[in-house]
């Protein structure tokens, strides 16, 4: 009886030793996943001059946008903050090349981010890659870009969501034959140009023209006319912002009174102010927008914005507040002072974006992935409306 | 066959904004021997000075051309005075010329940028006449009428006053030798004003046409007529308006027949090789004088 008290006793002390040691080692373990106090630096590329300012403003204010939130709410973690340091590049690859480089000579960046268009972000990548600095797009849409550790993209590849888009336009319009607008100087939009047409003709729908333009034109009443020329039931636009709404004003104004749908390259309000009627009805897919999206992260997102900014963010906004909270999110996940490199294989394991205003933001391979994309439309009086086939 | 038709006519409208902007910068070349870079901002700011008192002072489609077509040649002026005449006052030559217009293209394309926030604004729908014309087999949007007259009316009207006025008289003396001009009683002053305005006029004219029947008001807008207006001038001949105008209407209507029926592609290499060969074969181009030459 005794040895059995005293084997009781000592089970006890055992399990109490057990539990305590657990308990301590829980408490050691969160004490150590948490990121030391100070200021942590991240690189931003900026385009708000050049061809593509308007853009480069919307994904600059996001990320100022995320900043702040994260700062404020101490998301980081007691004493920890994030500092947003800019260098313009123009979309000039030269430019971003070299603000990149003085990024990563610069101990106190932890993290850089990029890039509207591809070529910049193509350019960018060995670069980063051999700094061993973790470089993450915010709006260069080729394919194949990321590479893990050092290079992920938090953009919403457009391709899916446009061959959706067309698989919906063949279900409700029903045409016979399209007529597609494509640049013949961007690789990316060629291969979007034609994954739609393979949706299409798949689906039994006629190509009955190709018009190419260039990245640069301004006049697209000849254009215009070569696609009307082909009658088509339907008329759809692959091509970079300027020329879609171009091209979508120049067939409206020649009295094209037919379907035409585009990407979400007109999704800005700053299209619909310059094209107004032009692009009203015209379709186009997004994953993000101040009028429809209605997830409650969503929602603040745009409540916040429009108080800082007195103005609407775009998808553009969504795309720059993303790519700072993914990169803060790896940042949280770390212990102590985290280098560049142990910052780069945190991002690569990041399986999913917490705060994001798509409903949810799945990575693979260092790649954002979203399915959800909406099918939507401008209204006359300048909101963005889920698209009807009327 | 209508289809070959509506494409001329796109062509010859576009051609005509090539040939308007020629004009004043053939002008510049010409009479005050400045192969001026900075020439397609005149244009830029042309548009964007019609877009604003568009919709800002609710301005009518004739005053809005007006304003822009006023605001491009005083911009000329502006530039002129600021930066040209220090340089002829020290007869810097024609390479320092160059340099600052290029320095002036940078500044006023970065100011333009600034004033449009970037963006490539479009003239509201109703503010311009936007109709088709229906001309029996095919139909014409009235701003590609507007644009073809419009070149009508200042090459002919240019040409008269440089080859039947005093003025033009003067202005082809300072053209020929500024110091002899002004030993001959020319107000060479007054001649480099007017000549800078003019040209800046028109180019302005051809910016805000352009801005218009484009939808794209933007400070980049300058650049494209810049290489097309240039190449208009070379092919048209330095010192004749009228080859200018023709040339810039070829121009136009190669670009535009080339997309349809060749290749976008090779649309920009058709309009240099047209380019080069006259350079090549008939270098004073199609009416350009045979001893043309800068004093």
């Amino acid at each position: 009886m005794t040895q059995f008290t005293t084997l009781t006793v000592q089970l006890r002390k055992l399990c109490l030793t057990a539990a305590a040691t657990g308990v301590l080692l829980a408490t050691g373990t969160a004490g150590a996943q948490t990121l030391a106090p100070g200021e942590y630096s991240i690189g931003f590329i900026t385009e708000i001059t050049g061809p593509l300012a308007a853009a480069g403003v919307s994904y600059w204010r996001g990320a100022q946008q995320a900043a702040e939130e994260i700062n404020a709410e101490g998301w980081l973690g007691k004493g920890a903050t994030l500092t947003l340091i800019a260098k313009e590049s123009g979309s000039d690859a030269a430019r971003a090349v070299q603000a990149l480089t003085q990024f990563a000579a610069d101990r106190n960046v932890v993290a850089t981010t990029c890039c509207i268009i591809s070529p910049v972000a193509g350019a960018l990548r060995p670069v980063a890659v051999s700094s061993k600095i973790p470089l993450v797009l915010y709006g260069a849409t080729r394919p194949g870009l990321p590479q893990l550790p050092f290079v992920s993209s938090v953009v919403v590849l457009p391709g899916p969501s446009e061959v959706k888009m067309m698989e919906q336009l063949v279900k409700a319009i029903k045409p016979k034959t399209v007529t597609f607008f494509v640049n013949a100087d961007n690789d990316a939009f060629q291969d979007r140009f034609k994954a739609a047409q393979k949706t299409t003709e798949a689906a039994g729908v006629k190509t009955s023209g190709v018009v190419s333009i260039l990245s640069n034109d301004t006049d697209f009443t000849a254009p215009a006319t070569q696609a009307m020329a082909t009658n088509p039931d339907l008329i759809s636009v692959f091509t970079t912002q300027t020329p879609a709404v171009g091209i979508i004003s120049a067939l409206r104004a020649r009295g094209y009174k037919g379907p035409i749908n585009t990407s979400d390259v007109i999704s800005p309000p700053a299209v619909f102010k310059k094209a107004g009627e032009a692009v009203v009805g015209v379709p186009f897919p997004i994953q993000f927008s101040a009028d429809v999206s209605s997830t409650k992260e969503a929602k603040a997102f745009v409540a916040s914005y429009e108080k800082k900014n007195k103005d609407s963010p775009d998808t553009y906004s969504a795309q720059g507040y993303t790519a700072i909270y993914y990169i803060a999110q790896a940042l949280r996940s770390m212990n102590g002072k985290p280098t560049r490199e142990a910052l780069a294989d945190a991002l690569a394991k990041i399986k999913s974006v917490d705060r994001n205003v798509y409903g949810g933001l799945p990575m693979i391979d260092g790649q954002a992935d979203v399915q959800n994309s909406m099918l939507v439309t401008w209204s006359a009086n300048g909101k963005i409306v889920p698209w009807e086939n009327k | 066959m209508q289809l070959f038709l509506e494409q001329l006519v796109n062509g010859w409208a576009l051609g005509s904004l090539y040939g308007l902007f020629g004009i004043g910068f053939g002008l510049v070349f010409s009479t005050l021997g400045i192969l001026n870079a900075a020439h397609g901002t005149y244009a830029s700011w042309a548009a964007i000075l019609g877009y604003f008192s568009v919709t800002q002072f609710g301005a009518p489609f004739p005053v809005a051309i007006a304003v822009g077509v006023l605001g491009g040649g005083i911009v000329a002026v502006a530039v002129d005075q600021i930066a040209f005449q220090p340089l002829r006052a020290v007869k810097a030559g024609m390479l320092g010329a160059l340099i600052t217009s290029i320095a002036f293209s940078i500044i006023l394309d970065s100011l333009a940028g600034f004033a449009t926030e970037h963006q490539s604004l479009a003239f509201p729908a109703g503010t311009y006449p936007r109709q088709m014309v229906d001309l029996g087999v095919i139909k014409v949007p009235q701003m590609q009428i507007i644009t073809i007259l419009a070149l009508l009316v200042c090459a002919s009207g240019i040409y008269f006053l440089i080859q039947k006025t005093r003025i033009g008289a003067a202005m082809r003396a300072v053209g020929w030798n500024e110091t002899a001009a002004a030993l001959g009683g020319v107000n060479s002053r007054m001649v480099i004003l007017l000549t800078a305005l003019l040209a800046g006029a028109t180019s302005g004219l051809a910016g805000v046409l352009g801005g218009i029947s484009t939808s794209n008001v933007s400070y980049a807008l300058g650049e494209g007529l810049m290489l097309k207006g240039f190449a208009a001038v070379v092919v048209g001949g330095y010192d004749d308006i009228r080859g200018t105008a023709i040339a810039g209407i070829c121009l136009g209507i190669i670009e535009v027949f080339v997309a349809q029926y060749i290749s976008t592609s090779f649309r920009d290499g058709f309009t240099y090789i047209f380019l080069l060969a006259f350079l090549v074969a008939r270098p004073r181009g199609l009416l350009g004088s045979v001893n043309f030459t800068r004093a």
